[in-house]
């Protein structure tokens, strides 16, 4: 059992971490900092039944979680689960490889990397449905584990890696985009 | 061409590596797997340079994804922590 009285000590410094998911899901910032904040309240009052030395990370992500899911879905219904298009591995990659040399490709990729900016990179996740949003947050920004990430959703854990493997490379169109209208690749660049 | 660096091109090998690319990335891999595919990239120019940059770019989105938090949310999350604590 975790004693209440170092909560705020403990889980202080997840706030940052907590404050940048909460941004990404809500999408605004007043919603963040309250769902942020409900979320500690919601940790502090349960923290006696938090068995103390496990994971108060994973912890406060799967409250954050069921907070955002349950408090900022009702606002617009329950969202029903949308699915993706199709979008073939390595989107990104694949576009950029040029047919030159791999030393041109290399500058390619660099240049791309380096140009896409944080707007791009908010944008991209912000624009996939939740199902496919909330495992990428959780894995991306957070590095949670596949299980951690299963616990968390309460979803299978082969779920949690197609919802992944999916939703990554539907960001990957979407930077695509992003990178052509900056003009950060060569011009026919584009393979089949 | 990149594509030249590999013999094996569309072979089973650089397949199978695809397939588990973000398992790999994300540590999700036992050893003697993770091993496996880490003696084919060696071997692949195509599919090492395919997880490199694959790599960079979940670099890229985590750096890029973060949020300053503001100094004053911290200072009003303490007082509610505070606030909560001096009710009981």
């Amino acid at each position: 059992m975790a004693d209440q009285a170092t909560f705020a000590d403990d889980a202080m410094e997840f706030a940052p971490q907590l404050y940048t998911a909460a941004m990404r899901m809500t999408r605004n910032p007043a919603d963040a900092e309250d769902l942020v904040q409900e979320t500690f309240l919601k940790a502090y009052r349960a923290y006696a039944g938090f068995e103390a030395g496990t994971n108060l990370k994973a912890w406060l992500y799967r409250i954050l979680t069921n907070t955002y899911i349950n408090k900022y879905r009702k606002d617009s219904r329950r969202p029903k689960e949308v699915d993706l298009g199709e979008v073939e591995d390595l989107y990104l990659y694949r576009r950029i490889g040029s047919e030159e040399s791999a030393e041109v490709s290399r500058t390619t990729e660099d240049r791309v990397l380096d140009g896409l900016v944080e707007s791009d990179i908010k944008r991209a996740v912000e624009s996939l449905p939740e199902n496919f949003r909330l495992p990428v947050l959780l894995a991306d920004l957070e590095g949670l584990s596949y299980q951690e990430i299963a616990d968390i959703l309460e979803i299978p854990i082969g779920t949690v890696m197609s919802r992944l493997h999916r939703g990554r490379k539907a960001m990957q169109k979407a930077l695509w985009e992003f990178a052509s209208n900056r003009g950060l690749v060569p011009e026919g660049a584009e393979r089949p | 061409m990149k594509q030249d660096d590999c013999a094996d091109v569309g072979g089973s090998n650089c397949d199978e590596a695809l397939e588990r690319l973000y398992e790999y990335l994300d540590s999700e891999l036992d050893q003697a797997t993770t091993e496996g595919i880490r003696a084919h990239l060696d071997d692949c120019g195509y599919c090492s340079g395919s997880f490199d940059f694959e790599k960079r770019l979940k670099v890229v989105v985590r750096e890029r994804l973060s949020e300053e938090v503001p100094q004053q949310f911290i200072v009003r999350l303490r007082n509610a922590l505070d606030q909560e604590t001096s009710q009981i």
